[in-house]
């Protein structure tokens, strides 16, 4: 089913509102031990801007991965320029004219903005790079949107929002896409900058290109968006015309029915222990403001929020990672300030990190020795280990969390994410701390390992200690919390308690949308 | 795991001695009086030395940084202590050889301590900061001796240079150098300080949230580094009975090599004493197989080139290895669970 080779290639970029873009059919994706998507269509025309929408893991991720090329999808077919392929290498879809931004702006930081903003396609003459002819255009594309950017400066010196900015203006005018995918790279931008990007938008859809934008607020979606798909569950729920929904309309077919079919948590009993934690009007400037709450021993508390919301910020400042700037912090009812998290550590708060290998890992170690590296003052006698005692409770451990492996002597980084995931709580639990701090601790993991993860939390970690999880999505904490505290910018808008959890209803407070 | 895969990886992990004994045999067999007991004694007093350094430069990859200024410590060390007590301040307590011996360990462990706190707490990079402090330390020493001291006080030379009948002649160097690679063996292994010290290595960040004082464990491979080439410094002028400015001249890049072949990563996290210890020994007994077969002096360093090459080559193959065997493994147990079902 290719096209007649006859048909005249399309020059990307051409202007032919109304006409398709991108048309994918039947998509499926299966990953070991999950379906990620499950026969997905999307049609994404030229000259309309094209939302998608979805809670966290309802596929938008893979589904994007497809659109660009990234991910091999298992089965179905992807049409763009009047040709269907089973699948699309990324130096297809770029040949194809479709290009993507990400949230994280990856940019050369020591070289100037125009030059970053030429990489790769840079102007020359004679086989040298025109360097004025390129600081020339470089010039006219921020000028022509507003920013207040020198096209000489060093690129480095932006913010995280202006380098988003300059990426996305790099992918739509001078890789000049066809199709542009902008996978929640309004996350970084400030509100003007969110301006910039509108206009942008704006512009390209006059020019006739397609864009697809992905994003977890609803209003944004709803303001810049002709249509929108929505996704659950890996499967397409529906498309709709912008005008034809609203914030609730849309907020309950991104929610669905709201119904977990299997719980972890077995009982619903309140916790029982007395106050161990109270936080009261902790605040880092720009991250998050006031924030005032109270953990009791045997207490999980949920911190719900989207991303940038600070509700990691939140957690790194107890555990003294990013002290706060003000407020007061009581552990036991003295009044601590971490400035360290070896401080934390000692006084009973353990951290787990969200970036697992970033932070959470020591990947050339074997598991036995990333578990006891928290621990190891208390295996020790004046400052030597005492071997046995360590691999009787690393092998403790090890079958409390139930990690994959042949053996203890595995080093880490030969294990899988979800098996990563359980060496990282691991090794928390047997430093045996007071207040767990717990920063997204299903992140990447497939289901069954989530499913063990959040059974762990429940019956084997809460115990006499209080535990404080944050999740992107609603459900994990839904299954397993006592409280939920919805953030909204950086401020505390709701603690709503484990008899009042409704998914719809909290999935408006992250919004914003108040009641 | 099957223990007949845990002997292949355990072998695999020390091929350092593998290889060396591999080595020992071929040259037992082919180079002339190679195996004999005084020339063992003479390769083994020939390592001590370099040795040293071996374990510095080791020391500090493993925490992922690197330092460059371990043979001009190595001079100036001893340099500067021997020419405080012979010519600034003669007959003052500086002349006690005890005295002295303390503090060529303490200028070792200062300049160390310089370059940790450079690198750890300023931010600088591990390269330029040890490359200037290297020059710095070469120049000054070149300035400051100009022609070599000689003779040292007797307890001074005693470790670089005295030798126990009663063991066949074994130098006491030898004696030193096992006794500080035993010393590091069991404080890399059994203290909590070298698994801090190594999780560092492995990954800075990470250890950090742990809750590791990883600035102090950068700091504190640099003092080790400094007091180990120090001891090398001891050993050199010992052996030599007196100190000049061309002591250890070169020799940092050869410590990087015995570390490699011990099996040290550069990206730090990984390395074991004896590994180091089995790198330097290796490095030694090539060049001494070399001196015995007549090879001219000036192939010798072409030679020492294209052994590390090998290594690094083996290692490779090592690295490959071990992924395949632990990949059949996972393979052999996943039939199992197939069939299970």
């Amino acid at each position: 089913m290719t096209a007649p080779a006859t048909e005249t290639m399309n020059t990307p970029g051409a202007g032919r509102a109304g006409e398709s873009a991108l048309r994918l059919r039947g998509i499926t994706k299966i990953y070991p031990g999950t379906v990620a998507l499950e026969d997905v269509a999307l049609d994404v025309r030229y000259g309309e801007v094209h939302g998608l929408m979805g809670k966290n893991g309802a596929g938008k991720s893979t589904l994007v991965g497809v659109l660009a090329g990234l991910i091999e999808p298992t089965s179905g077919t992807i049409a763009v320029g009047g040709r269907d392929y089973p699948r699309l290498t990324r130096m297809q879809a770029k040949r194809e004219g479709i290009a993507i931004v990400t949230q994280e702006p990856e940019i050369i930081l020591d070289i100037t903005v125009a030059e970053n903003l030429f990489l790769g396609d840079f102007p020359t003459r004679g086989g040298f790079v025109d360097r004025p002819e390129m600081f020339e255009r470089a010039r006219e594309l921020l000028d022509r949107f507003g920013l207040d950017i020198g096209a000489e400066f060093r690129a480095g010196d932006l913010s995280l929002s202006e380098r988003q900015l300059l990426l996305i203006i790099k992918a739509c005018y001078v890789e000049d896409a066809s199709v542009v995918i902008l996978d929640e790279s309004s996350a970084p931008l400030t509100r003007k900058d969110a301006q910039i990007l509108r206009r942008i938008v704006g512009d390209l859809r006059d020019a006739g290109k397609a864009i697809v934008v992905i994003s977890h607020s609803v209003d944004e979606l709803l303001d810049v968006c002709d249509r929108l798909t929505v996704l659950r569950d890996g499967r397409t729920i529906a498309t709709r015309r912008a005008s034809d929904l609203d914030r609730r309309t849309l907020s309950e077919l991104i929610v669905g029915d709201g119904f977990t079919a299997c719980r972890t948590r077995s009982d619903e009993s309140a916790p029982p222990g007395g106050e161990l934690l109270a936080v009261e009007n902790l605040t880092r400037w720009g991250a998050f403001e006031g924030v005032s709450f109270t953990l009791r021993r045997g207490e999980i508390l949920g911190i719900a929020g989207l991303r940038g919301s600070g509700r990691t910020e939140i957690l790194k400042a107890i555990a003294g990672i990013e002290p706060a700037d003000a407020g007061t912090i009581e552990l036991r009812g003295r009044a601590c300030a971490f400035r360290r998290p070896s401080e934390a550590l000692k006084e009973g708060v353990a951290y787990l990190p969200e970036e697992r290998e970033a932070e959470g890992l020591i990947g050339i170690f074997s598991i036995r020795d990333n578990l006891i590296l928290n621990s190891l003052a208390q295996f020790a006698r004046s400052g030597f280990i005492r071997g046995g005692e360590c691999d009787r409770r690393a092998a403790e451990t090890f079958g409390a969390v139930q990690i994959r492996a042949f053996s203890l002597e595995q080093a880490v980084e030969e294990l899988s994410g979800g098996n990563r995931q359980k060496v990282v709580i691991g090794r928390i639990m047997t430093a045996g701390p007071d207040v767990y701090l717990l920063d997204e601790p299903t992140r990447g993991v497939d289901i069954g390992a989530k499913k063990g993860i959040l059974s762990l939390i429940c019956e084997k970690i809460r115990g006499n200690a209080g535990v404080i999880i944050t999740s992107p999505g609603l459900d994990d904490l839904i299954d397993i919390c006592d409280r939920i505290l919805v953030l909204c910018g950086g401020r505390i808008a709701k603690s709503v308690a484990r008899a009042d959890f409704d998914e719809k209803a909290l999935f408006m407070d992250i919004q914003g949308f108040g009641q | 795991m099957s223990n007949d895969l845990k002997i292949k990886l355990t072998l695999l992990d020390n091929i350092i001695w593998i290889m060396l004994l591999f080595f020992f045999a071929v040259c037992a067999a082919f180079v002339p009086a190679f195996a004999s007991w005084n020339n063992i004694v003479n390769i083994l007093y020939h390592t001590t030395i370099m040795s040293m350094l071996v374990l510095a430069q080791g020391f500090v990859l493993m925490s992922g940084k690197f330092d460059l200024s371990i043979d001009a410590i190595l001079a100036f060390a001893p340099g500067l202590v021997i020419l405080a007590g012979t010519k600034w301040l003669p007959g003052t307590i500086l002349s006690n050889p005890f005295v002295a011996i303390a503090l060529t360990l303490a200028v070792g462990a200062l300049l160390g301590l310089f370059n940790g706190v450079c690198v750890s707490r300023l931010g600088m990079n591990a390269f330029m900061q040890t490359l200037s402090v290297s020059i710095i330390l070469r120049g000054l020493t070149l300035f400051l001796i100009p022609l070599a001291i000689f003779p040292l006080d007797p307890v001074y030379s005693f470790i670089g240079k005295a030798r126990f009948a009663a063991v066949g002649n074994m130098p006491a160097a030898v004696f030193v150098t096992f006794g500080v690679y035993l010393f590091f063996h069991i404080v890399l292994k059994h203290t909590v300080f070298g698994r801090n010290y190594l999780a560092t290595g492995g990954n800075e960040r990470a250890s950090y949230v742990a809750g590791i004082d990883t600035r102090r464990m950068i700091v504190m491979g640099f003092v080790i580094a400094g007091a180990l080439s120090a001891v090398a410094g001891l050993l050199t002028a010992g052996r030599q009975d007196s100190v000049s400015n061309t002591m250890g001249s070169g020799m940092t890049m050869l410590a990087f090599a015995g570390a490699l072949l011990g099996g040290t990563s550069m990206s730090g996290g990984k390395g074991s004493s004896f590994g180091m210890l089995g790198g330097a020994i290796l490095l030694g007994m090539f060049s001494n197989a070399l001196n015995l077969l007549g090879v001219q002096v000036t192939l010798v360093h072409a030679a020492q080139g294209t052994l590390i090459f090998l290594a690094i080559l083996i290692d490779r193959f090592r690295i490959q290895l071990r992924g395949a065997l632990l990949r059949k493994e996972q393979l052999k147990k996943l039939h199992h669970a197939g069939g299970a079902h």
